[in-house]
């Protein structure tokens, strides 16, 4: 977040990759998601999500062995590099820490008043 | 992940499109991981829902069309463009200099017809843009009156004198008018008298007419002794003192002198229409001519109006009817049908169909037939260079191999040949400039009495004209032989195994095209000539070469010349007339069994007849011993007696302005208004003395020009004041002829650079076809073959494509112009088979000359030199 404007879809990417580990590449990518996040997206959108993170210089991509399914094709494995692994730090430490500045009265939702 | 079935693999595979679809447009470097993520979900969804499955795979497909998944095509284009161009522009101009020759004639073909598009362009550009400096063009129309004659319509610029004054003061549609009537008045200068014309027009001339003052002050036509002069006319009597108010004598005919002060100078810019020299106030005709001045039935030479901002013609029509009653009643003799508005924009282009017109424009229809010719000439000239384009490239082939070889693409090959295409015709385009500045449009302003400026009507058209014309010359030149030549393979160029040769069908059917095109501009120009020369001597139903006339209008000098005249010896006879064959005629009509019949009115004096050698089929001429003669006789011409269908005319009657006529004579048809007109009715009545205004001379034999010179001294010493305006009877036509002349000249020009267009492109294609025959006939030369039969064999192909061309060309020639000429003249010759014949000899000519030349260089050349090449 601080700085580095990760989006969110961005952030949620980059977090599956890193739990995907070693085996993080387009399909499987957008399963997680749609397992752990309950989040269905096209397989083209996490396509450009994983390319961008690429640019960025957050992950770096590989391919992989050829094997007999897909009909041949290897596939592109994804892997966190250094700056992704700090710039998914940086973000949580910076979640926690605004978190933990909220007021517990903030949060005690039967003290909302209307139109005050 | 899930494992997949390999049964199922193999019976079932994503929709077939789409799987194409995608190999098409992705970067080949993500195509492997895309299509496999897609190809793994296919198989996963397939496994339980098979539709479902094709569905998602052929959206999924479209969702990874994005820009960033697609093929960079022009990835490696724009990198090249800087640097290659440098390198096509030295390989181009090296190859140009290598074939000087060709290259030049080339060009010099293309600049030629460049020439005559870009000479023509700026001609019909002029002509369409005439009169476009009067600010008020748009409100401006001309009066004209539509007539009715003999069944025919005619639209004449004459109307009525009170027509303007009228109409202006009943409405409010129109803000001012004014009306032109020509005048005649001598002013001495010097020694020399010259008899000018004149404009009479009301006031507001030069509020509505946009002539540029350029010395002058104030109101330019208020008083009545002022008059305005253009700046011509203003340098000849001023030179280059200044004029304002200087005073000029004017000498009206059959008055005395009067003297005006010029009150200004005017310009009058190219583009006009119109010519006035002299501009006086209109208040002086009616000095001259009071009786005329407020009478419905005197008509004068165009009425103008401008109407007011935000009116239109049509809340005219009501109060142009009311005038049409009262003209009419004032002139039965000239029944007007209607009043017509013709807009001043354009005007010239239509004043060919207005009788009189006062403005003089071109024809419309010669206009565009002129740019019809200037764009077939330059399709021509197109195609010739583009055969000789693919010709030449038979020593590029080389090149072009090397250049794919090391990686050069199919676009670039292009490329490099558009820009060389582009960069002749460029150049072809500047010495067409050049040629069109120096030669054609110079050329064409001393042939027809024009004078236009090398110029466009605006910066935009000229650029448009020039981008448009680079354009098409370009491409229409240069896209076939870019693409055919890009199109050859390397490997076989380089391995020699390229075949390439003039024999391709395309080149033979341009050849073909371009010699029709020759035969037909030849075969026609020369229809056109033979008929020309046949007026030029055709008879014009009178012996003219041994007359003289001499315009006098004043009786005491008429009787005075005559007197002094008739002791000559070289005289036979003289006669007064008051109009006079070939240079003056009125019209009359009158009603003849209910119908109403349009006859030439030539009122003459006694002995006439005799005098213009007119020749008599029957009755007699007038006598002036018959009292009779002197009012009731008339003398009728054939067509006369045709028109009324009389089948005996002599002692028939009609009447004629309100007289009861009886025929004594019939006279030949004979010409007397150049060869464009159908010969109508006409008749002769005797004139009234004082009315006499030329003096018609027969003279002895081959004694022409000394009497002419005589009479020019008799009338010197009567009449010092007048100018001497006497002819040769055979000048009356003068002017058809020389329009004809000049149209001659023009087809014998057109002519000549199609054939010489025609013969470069034969040259070029010849000469190359030789140079790649080269190691044929040297080796056919060693072998023991002549001059002769090599000659032969270089015929072979070109006889042909000759021979189908006369053909075809010869006929379609003679069948085109043979409708226009009927159109131009009412009675022309049938054309005889001399134009066929000569446009065969100069064909074989062209094509001999440039058969022979090549034959010259492959009898010269040594056959060792030619095979050591190889």
């Amino acid at each position: 977040m601080k700085g580095t404007y990760l989006g969110e879809l961005e952030e949620l990417v980059l977090l599956h990759v890193g739990i995907l580990y070693p085996e993080a590449y387009g399909v499987a990518v957008m399963d997680e998601i749609e397992k752990q996040a309950g989040r269905s997206l096209n397989i083209s959108a996490v396509h450009s999500v994983l390319t961008r993170l690429e640019n960025k210089g957050y992950l770096k991509s590989k391919m992989c062995n050829p094997t007999e399914e897909r009909g041949g094709r290897r596939k592109r494995i994804f892997l966190l590099t250094a700056a992704g692994k700090r710039v998914l730090e940086d973000a949580n430490e910076l979640r926690n820490q605004l978190y933990s500045q909220i007021p517990k009265v903030a949060l005690q939702y039967n003290h909302l008043v209307v139109g005050g | 992940m899930q494992t997949v079935n390999k049964q199922q693999r193999t019976t079932n595979r994503p929709p077939k499109w789409a799987d194409r679809f995608l190999q098409w447009y992705c970067r080949p470097d993500l195509l492997e991981e895309i299509q496999g993520d897609a190809y793994e979900l296919f198989y996963r969804t397939a496994s339980t829902n098979q539709t479902k499955a094709r569905l998602q795979f052929s959206w999924n497909v479209i969702r990874f069309f994005k820009w960033s998944n697609i093929k960079q095509t022009k990835n490696n284009y724009s990198s090249t463009n800087g640097a290659m161009f440098k390198s096509y522009l030295i390989a181009g101009f090296r190859n140009a200099i290598r074939h000087r020759l060709n290259s030049s004639i080339n060009i010099l073909g293309l600049s030629l017809a460049l020439g005559i598009a870009i000479t023509s362009f700026i001609i019909i550009d002029n002509q369409f843009h005439a009169d476009f400096f009067h600010e008020n063009m748009n409100r401006i129309y001309q009066v004209t009156s539509i007539i009715e004659v003999d069944k025919r319509t005619e639209e004449w610029s004459d109307s009525p004198i009170m027509l303007g004054p009228s109409t202006f003061q009943n409405q409010d549609a129109i803000e001012t008018f004014t009306r032109i009537e020509f005048g005649y008045a001598n002013i001495r200068h010097r020694d020399d008298v010259f008899n000018e014309q004149l404009w009479f027009v009301d006031p507001a001339f030069f509020d509505m007419f946009s002539f540029p003052i350029t010395t002058g002050n104030g109101l330019v036509l208020s008083q009545k002794n002022q008059l305005v002069l253009e700046k011509e006319i203003a340098k000849k009597y001023f030179g280059e003192t200044d004029p304002i108010g200087q005073s000029l004598s004017l000498k009206f005919r059959e008055h005395d002198k009067q003297e005006f002060f010029v009150s200004a100078v005017f310009e009058r810019p190219t583009g006009s229409t119109l010519y006035p020299t002299i501009i006086l106030p209109i208040a002086n005709f009616r000095d001259l001519e009071p009786e005329k001045a407020d009478d419905w039935a005197y008509l004068v030479d165009g009425t103008f109006i401008m109407l007011r901002s935000g009116h239109s013609v049509n809340e005219l029509t009501a109060q142009m009817k009311m005038h049409i009653a009262t003209q009419n009643t004032a002139s039965p003799q000239w029944l007007i049908n209607e009043f017509r508005f013709r807009p001043l924009k354009g005007l010239g282009l239509v004043s060919n169909e207005i009788v009189s017109s006062v403005s003089e424009g071109s024809q419309r229809e010669g206009l565009i037939s002129l740019g019809v010719i200037a764009t077939f000439l330059l399709i021509l000239a197109s195609l010739n260079y583009m055969n000789v384009s693919i010709a030449t490239v038979a020593t590029r082939l080389k090149e072009i191999g090397i250049r794919k070889v090391i990686g050069g693409q199919k676009r670039e090959i292009i490329h490099q040949f558009l820009t060389e295409n582009f960069l002749m015709c460029a150049l072809a385009m500047l010495v067409g400039c050049l040629l069109a500045y120096l030669f054609f449009l110079p050329g064409f302003n001393s042939l027809f009495p024009s004078n236009i400026l090398f110029g466009f009507s605006s910066g935009n058209i000229m650029f448009l004209f020039f981008a448009g014309l680079l354009l098409f010359i370009g491409l229409l030149s240069g896209a076939y032989p870019a693409f055919y030549i890009a199109s050859f393979q390397p490997i076989q160029i380089l391995q020699g195994r390229e075949k390439f040769g003039q024999r391709n069908l395309f080149s033979r059917v341009l050849l073909t095209l371009q010699f029709i095109f020759a035969f037909m501009t030849i075969v026609g120009s020369f229809v056109f000539i033979d008929n020309s020369i046949y007026l030029k001597n055709k008879d014009w139903g009178y012996k003219h070469d041994n007359l003289i006339a001499v315009r006098v209008e004043e009786k005491d000098k008429f009787l005075a010349l005559r007197d002094r005249l008739t002791t000559n010896q070289n005289i036979i006879k003289m006669a007064g007339t008051d109009g006079h064959i070939g240079k003056s005629n009125s019209r009359i009509t009158f009603l003849y069994n209910e119908q109403r019949i349009e006859t030439v009115d030539f009122q003459v004096g006694y002995n006439y007849l005799e005098t213009m050698n007119l020749r008599f089929k029957e009755g007699r001429s007038f006598d002036q011993t018959i009292q009779s003669d002197e009012v009731e006789s008339v003398i009728i011409n054939e067509t006369f007696a045709k028109t009324l269908g009389w089948s005996n005319p002599i002692g028939q009657a009609f009447e004629l302005d309100s007289v009861k006529r009886y025929v004594i004579g019939v006279v030949e048809d004979f010409h007397y208004e150049g060869f464009y007109h159908v010969l109508g009715p006409v008749l002769f009545r005797i004139a009234n003395e004082d009315d006499y205004n030329f003096l018609a001379i027969q003279v002895r034999a081959g004694h022409v020009y000394e009497t002419q010179e005589l009479v020019k001294s008799t009338w010197a010493s009567i009449a010092p004041d007048d100018t001497y305006e006497g002819f040769i009877q055979d000048e009356v036509f003068a002017d058809f002829n020389r329009n004809t002349d000049a149209n001659v000249q023009l087809l014998i020009f057109i002519s000549t650079i199609t054939v010489l267009l025609a013969s470069l492109g034969l040259f070029g294609l010849v000469s190359f076809n030789t140079t790649r025959r080269m190691k044929e006939y040297s080796i056919r030369k060693v072998m023991g073959a002549n001059a002769m039969q090599i000659f032969q064999l270089m015929n072979r192909d070109y006889v042909f494509i000759l021979t189908t061309a006369f053909v075809i060309g010869a006929p379609a020639g003679f069948l085109l112009v043979n409708p226009l000429i009927h159109l131009a003249y009412p009675d022309p010759k049938a054309a005889g088979p001399l134009p066929f014949m000569i446009a065969v000899f100069l064909m074989v000519l062209a094509v001999a000359i440039t058969v022979l030349s090549q034959l010259i260089r492959i009898a010269r050349e040594n056959p060792s030199d030619v095979l050591k090449i190889d």
